[in-house]
């Protein structure tokens, strides 16, 4: 359970973090960011990113407009604001802390399991 | 085939399967469910709504492909996810608060929908049936098998009870079906629950263990309706077989008695069919066949309906059926009437006939459907027979009633008989009456009394009978055989026989005319009862005094005689001294 729990955690801090950047490089559609995310090997299902987009979109990190499809109905494409950017750059830099202190915790113990 | 449903999602229009669209229903709802609480709820719905009719629409390709299938539908929900993979990307309190909502919420929808009773084919030792009586009642299926078993060991009755009811319960092979089995509602939790379960062949109750301890209470309540309903069901088909088997029965009842009036046989006639002549007899008895038949048919119809669903009635055939019922009760009444007129009039004819005095009367019965034939007769044919005045063509009636009546002792023995018949009218029951062929017989001291009389066959029974009374002198001495005794009316021949020695076989019993009829006289027994010596005693009294009286009579006369004759010697002697005293003087 505790493991469960902290991988729960874990995923969803960085999950938050990695939408933010994917969309960050341009306008994007929904389902482009689950591919997109697909690629990353960061698996969620599409039910878990719509909530999320509409809590972001409401904290004014993201907006949207409709762009007409082709097939079936308009599409909500995604685009960063500049408040969305300065938070991203927070969390990048909280991002190479966590790295730099995830990677030193994991060389000790790599250390010592090699020895 | 199937059957598809029309949907709008997001004012887009969608042809989908009717399973599929209860599976999509049921997950709208559950995700409805899942965000229903958070700020954002409707527009997030809006967001997944609008990605699914996009899937959709993908799916769907002109021509080739225009209905929306399960297959589609689940696609579809494997990309959006399922509710409980959504936490992930939930605040903690939020998916805490969700997570305990949504388990409690897991229970209403099982206790509110209803289960069937199916067999089940996953869990199954023979046909599945305890395993499917075990999720109707809630019960683990062990237990329903034990008691399965428990009733073959106490006299098989189990195995009858499987096998009905392996006939009666139809066999759950669809998901759907299993779930309803399970009591459980069509949602995609249940749905995913039941295909897990089937995939890995697990207990259903170690996965339900959380929910069943919910379940619990409410089964408790609805198991006790439940049970409610089963007995009726019971009930139902046990009413069914009557149905089927009283139906059965009159079928046979009503071809036996029209053989019967047909006269292929005699041991089944039924008895109102006898005042009728034989095409009113058929007649009347298929009216009566059909009046208590039809209402059984249509009570079995309607058990059919009720246990099994059946499509209702033919309304012609419903209306041909009153209308048959209806006037076989018209014919019914028609026909007890028309038979109650041939009993308006009774006639009695009343004959006499002398009897040859003698000390002793045997009585005795001669059982007529006995016949006494020797082997002397002619060889290569059979027996002649003949009976004493009984034709055997005829048919025998035993209405016959014996009684015994006192005459002055002087005077001469005599039998009447009293021959009583019904008919339309009092000329045709006096014919009726004087058709009837019974006297008895006199050998000697013997009176012999045919068991039976005949009946000329054309006649039918209009309550023929007879009556014969003997009127014996006074101090007759009677002995009444043992195989007349139910014909006798005036006497009781079972408290002579009593008054027996017990340890004797009794084979007839005797009895003396009295004044007021036969007492009974036990020869071998000294027990006589009291007011029997009385009345012997006080006849003999009588009969003494009678003697006394005229001895007395005949003494008075001796002595008027005597005394006429002193006085004959007195004048004679007178006359002899008047005579001496006229020699005396002349001398």
């Amino acid at each position: 359970m505790i493991a469960e729990n902290t991988q729960t955690q874990m995923r969803k801090g960085i999950l938050e973090y990695c939408i933010l950047s994917i969309i960050s490089k341009g306008e994007i559609y929904a389902s482009d960011i689950i591919s997109e995310l697909k690629r990353a090997q960061l698996l969620v299902v599409e039910g878990t990113l719509y909530p999320l987009l509409t809590r972001l979109k409401n904290n004014g990190l993201l907006s949207y407009n409709w762009q007409e499809s082709t097939s079936g109905p308009p599409r909500k494409y995604y685009q960063i604001t500049a408040e969305g950017l300065e938070v991203l750059r927070r969390l990048d830099s909280t991002w190479k802390e966590l790295h730099y202190a995830v990677e030193t915790s994991l060389q000790g113990r790599n250390e010592s399991n090699n020895n | 085939m199937n059957k598809t449903i029309i949907i709008n999602i997001n004012s887009i229009v969608f042809h989908i399967e009717e399973e599929a669209y209860e599976i999509l229903r049921s997950y709208m709802i559950d995700i409805k469910k899942h965000f229903g609480n958070s700020a954002d709820s409707q527009e997030i719905l809006q967001d997944i709504e609008n990605r699914i009719a996009e899937m959709f629409s993908e799916k769907i390709q002109i021509g080739r492909k225009e209905v929306i299938s399960l297959e589609d539908v689940n696609l579809v929900i494997d990309r959006m996810g399922k509710v409980s993979d959504f936490e992930g990307g939930e605040e903690e309190e939020i998916s805490a608060s969700e997570e305990k909502q949504q388990e409690s919420s897991e229970v209403p929808p099982s206790a509110f929908v209803e289960k069937k009773l199916m067999r089940n084919p996953d869990d199954s030792v023979i046909g599945g049936v305890c395993s499917g009586l075990g999720a109707y009642f809630g019960m683990e299926t062990k237990w329903m098998r034990l008691i399965f078993v428990c009733f073959v060991l106490f006299g098989g009755s189990g195995v009858m009870l499987y096998v009905i009811l392996w006939m009666v319960m139809p066999e759950a092979t669809t998901r759907a079906d299993k779930m309803a089995m399970k009591g459980e509602s069509p949602t995609l939790q249940n749905f995913k629950k039941s295909f897990d379960e089937e995939l890995q062949g697990l207990n259903p109750h170690i996965s339900k263990a959380k929910s069943e301890i919910a379940k619990g209470t409410s089964v408790v309540g609805s198991g006790i309706s439940k049970l409610g309903r089963m007995f009726l069901r019971l009930v139902g088909y046990f009413i069914l077989v009557i149905c089927a088997l009283t139906l059965l029965g009159l079928a046979i009842a009503c071809v036996g008695f029209i053989t019967g009036v047909l006269g292929y046989q005699r041991e089944m006639v039924f008895p109102g069919t006898e005042f009728l002549n034989t095409a009113q007899a058929i007649v009347a008895l298929i009216a009566g066949t059909l009046a208590i038949g039809i209402p059984f048919f249509a009570l079995l119809q309607t058990m059919l309906r009720i246990l099994f669903s059946t499509p209702p009635m033919n309304h012609y055939f419903s209306l041909g059926l009153w209308a048959t019922w209806i006037s076989s009760i018209i014919a019914v009444v028609f026909f007890s009437f028309v038979g109650a007129q041939e009993f308006k009039e009774s006639s009695t004819i009343k004959v006499e006939k002398p009897l040859v005095a003698q000390k002793v009367y045997y009585i005795t019965e001669k059982d007529v459907r006995t016949i006494e034939a020797s082997s002397s007769d002619k060889e290569g044919k059979k027996f002649k027979i003949e009976l004493d005045g009984v034709d055997l063509e005829s048919a025998l009636r035993n209405h016959i009633s014996i009684n015994f009546e006192s005459i002055d002792s002087l005077a001469k023995p005599y039998v009447q008989y009293n021959y009583f018949a019904r008919g339309k009218t009092y000329q045709i029951a006096t014919t009726n009456a004087a058709d009837i062929n019974y006297l008895a017989n006199q050998l000697d001291d013997k009176i012999v009394f045919n068991s039976h009389f005949g009946i000329n066959p054309d006649r039918k029974y209009r309550d023929q009978s007879v009556s014969v009374t003997l009127y014996l002198p006074q101090g007759s001495r009677v002995i009444i055989d043992k195989s007349i005794q139910h014909k006798l009316r005036n006497l009781s021949y079972w408290d002579c026989k009593e008054s027996y020695k017990s340890e004797e076989k009794i084979k007839s019993t005797e009895w003396i005319m009295g004044r007021t009829g036969l007492q009974c006289t036990p020869k071998f027994s000294p027990i006589t009862k009291n007011s029997e010596e009385e009345d012997l005693d006080s006849q003999a009294e009588a009969q003494v005094r009678e003697i006394e009286e005229r001895a007395n009579e005949h003494a008075k006369r001796l002595e008027e005689h005597a005394k006429r004759l002193e006085e004959h010697a007195q004048r004679v002697e007178n006359q002899a001294k008047q005579m001496a005293e006229r020699v005396n003087k002349a001398k």
